[in-house]
């Protein structure tokens, strides 16, 4: 898996992008203090990413990853539209919340597929060459 | 005749900002020199030759902020001039070589005079592009957009400072080219997602495009112009017309009499006598001259037949006859149909006409003057023009979409490619929380300098080249070298300010390089900027 060949400054970070109607992307980092608390065992290395409807707030979904994955791929929860994400960890039996993201909108699926022909440059670049 | 349908040709100029002042030969440059010679310079000449006929063009052109910067840099005018220079050098002892070879002798004079032509305008305008295009637009002959600062796929980017700064920079980019303010913007990608309204509302932009599925609800499909609930004006591009353009399968450039574009002089010729045409490293590149057409889809480029001219320009003609013949169509159909006259709207990568599709700028020359000689009803209009002239548009809410493929943003999120973007958040985070920091405050000319240079890194990180280069595994090193840079530069830079060190040689060198938006302020990216 591709990564970084430069290392970021440790910060807590959730991020919640769109990818296509069907997922959400979601990377995370944590702040010094908080990848030492993983690393010493503190925190349980597996993590929760949970989906909430932006609108109600109401639990749409979750997802396990590992706390250094960095990054996961998540379905759009079946009522679409607007989520917002938050990272929970294990401690002493019990889940924190940690990291909460941005809303994101995922695309509603929409149009004939050939009408969605990939029209820029680099599609031509792609296929002919 | 009068017309019946109207025609809205948007070409989307965008080449990502390359500027290696240290370097006399860099490789990507090349991308902006052979996008100079095969499309900028043959598309302005055709709108130049139209309108000295009194043939108006009535095309729209957007002209991504990156572009623009290239085509008024003295330093890559300079090594255009010499790329160019090279070329005609070059084809000069190609002609001896192709004497006894008719077929290959037609396209090396071919090239001779497009070369040729591109010194000529390149002298014309002492090497700025921009200066034709803004006598066009003056004149009335073409509109000319703006796109974001660095080409950001702008739902992507998740903070209203982010989205505002790449908005703000743009405008002010586009006034101080084209003294005027812009009336339109092209989404990068076409991505667009409901909460970019107020964000082109508030800097001023009175309508912008999206994808055809965007409006998909919509009471007249692609063919008429809409408005967002807070009065964007809205038009969706034509998948039809596209299609015939960009299928690979099904679309004019495949046809086998067109030029083949990835059969190249500089890997088919003798390497001690093409050397001097290479770069420092002596390793071979594409030259820009290409001898051979595309002969059949499945043909091997080995295989592939010498290119002819004539051949090609009959094609031409017969492509551009029927697009119009399906545009007519589309439109009585329309007609028949609502019994009004429908927009139809054709958008398309300016570098796909020219540099990829050789004969493209022919095509569009074709197009504009047959509809003239044939008296055909239709009409070439500009997205300003529209606007003025018809009802109010009807408001719609158009969807979260995008011209990539698939429709939505998978080509710049992907697994590929998704490693970026902690970087991008990282530069782009510190970057609002230190303009927030300063905004106030009276700064030092070099603190100043420092964050300005930071806005300038954080801009140029968000660029959807980077992403997009690293997918198709084109260039991709280059992409995440720079994407690695420009953040980790906007990261150091910020916090040499905080700690009152910045190191002023090191900034010199990054103004120099990283020279675009020359009167940026850091503070568009403040939490409450006035921009």
């Amino acid at each position: 898996m591709p990564e970084l060949s430069t290392s970021l400054p440790p910060e807590d970070r959730l991020v919640l992008l769109p990818k296509n109607p069907g997922t959400f992307f979601a990377f995370w980092q944590f702040s010094a203090s908080r990848a030492e608390s993983f690393r010493l065992a503190s925190f349980a290395p597996e993590i929760e990413l949970r989906l909430f409807y932006a609108e109600d707030k109401t639990p749409a979904s979750s997802h396990k990853a590992e706390w250094q994955a960095g990054r996961a791929y998540l379905p759009v929860p079946e009522r679409g539209g607007n989520c917002e994400a938050a990272l929970y960890a294990l401690r002493n039996g019990a889940w924190e919340r940690l990291l909460a993201s941005n809303q994101a909108a995922a695309p509603a699926a929409a149009g004939m597929a050939e009408d969605r022909a990939y029209a820029s440059l680099e599609f031509h670049k792609k296929v002919l060459s | 005749m009068s017309s019946r349908g109207s025609l809205m040709f948007l070409l989307h100029a965008h080449l990502p900002y390359v500027n290696h002042p240290e370097d006399s030969a860099f490789l990507e440059e090349n991308w902006f020199f052979e996008a100079v010679v095969e499309t900028y310079v043959p598309l302005i000449s055709v709108l130049e030759r139209l309108a000295a006929e009194g043939i108006r063009p009535g095309v729209t052109i957007s002209i991504s902020p990156t572009l623009g910067a290239m085509m008024e840099n003295e330093a890559l005018e300079d090594k255009l001039g010499l790329y160019v220079g090279s070329r005609l050098e070059l084809l000069e002892k190609e002609l001896e070589r192709a004497q006894n070879e008719p077929a290959l002798l037609k396209t090396v004079k071919l090239y001779q005079k497009l070369y040729g032509d591109a010194a000529g305008l390149l002298h014309k305008y002492s090497g700025d592009l921009i200066t034709p295009l803004k006598a066009l637009q003056h004149a009335g002959q073409i509109e000319i957009i703006i796109t974001s600062a660095t080409h950001a796929v702008l739902p992507l980017l998740t903070r209203p400072e982010a989205i505002r700064a790449q908005l703000a920079a743009a405008a002010e980019d586009y006034e101080d080219r084209f003294n005027r303010k812009p009336s339109g913007f092209w989404l990068p990608e076409c991505a667009y997602e409901p909460r970019l309204n107020s964000y082109l509302k508030l800097s001023g932009f009175n309508y912008t495009f999206t994808e055809s599925h965007a409006v998909d609800s919509a009471p007249n499909g692609v063919y008429s112009p809409y408005r967002t609930s807070n009065g964007v004006g809205l038009f969706a591009r034509d998948a039809a017309s596209s299609r015939e353009v960009w299928s690979s399968q099904t679309g004019y450039p495949g046809d086998p009499a067109y030029r083949e574009f990835y059969r190249d002089l500089g890997y088919d010729g003798d390497y001690e006598y093409l050397r001097p045409y290479f770069g420092q490293d002596g390793i071979r590149r594409p030259l820009g001259l290409k001898y051979h057409c595309i002969t059949g889809s499945g043909t091997d480029l080995s295989a592939k037949q010498y290119y002819d001219p004539d051949a090609a320009l009959a094609r031409v003609e017969a492509h551009a006859s029927d697009f119009l013949a399906k545009r007519l169509k589309q439109t009585e159909d329309h007609y028949a149909a609502r019994g009004s006259g429908p927009l139809i709207v054709s958008c398309y990568d300016a570098e796909l006409f020219g540099h990829w599709w050789f004969e493209g700028p022919a095509f569009l020359e074709a197009v504009i003057r047959k509809i003239r000689a044939e008296r055909l009803p239709l009409q070439f209009v500009t997205p300003s023009e529209y606007l003025n002239s018809c009802q109010e548009p009807q408001e719609i809410a158009p969807g979260i979409s995008s011209w990539g493929e698939n429709g939505y943003f998978d080509p710049w999120v992907n697994e590929s490619n998704d490693f970026i973007y902690p970087a991008v958040y990282a530069a782009t985070d510190k970057m609002i929380e230190t303009a927030n920091r300063f905004r106030n405050q009276d700064l030092s000319l070099l603190s100043a300098r420092a964050l300005n240079q930071a806005a300038r890194e954080t801009l140029l990180s968000q660029s959807s080249d980077w992403a997009f280069l690293i997918y198709i595994g084109s260039h991709a090193e280059y992409a995440k070298g720079r994407l690695e840079a420009h953040a980790a530069n906007a990261i150091r830079l910020l916090g040499e300010v905080i700690e009152k060190r910045v190191d002023e040689q090191a900034l010199a060198v990054l103004e120099k390089r990283n020279n675009v938006f020359p009167r940026l302020d850091f503070r568009v990216f403040s939490s409450t900027s006035k921009f």
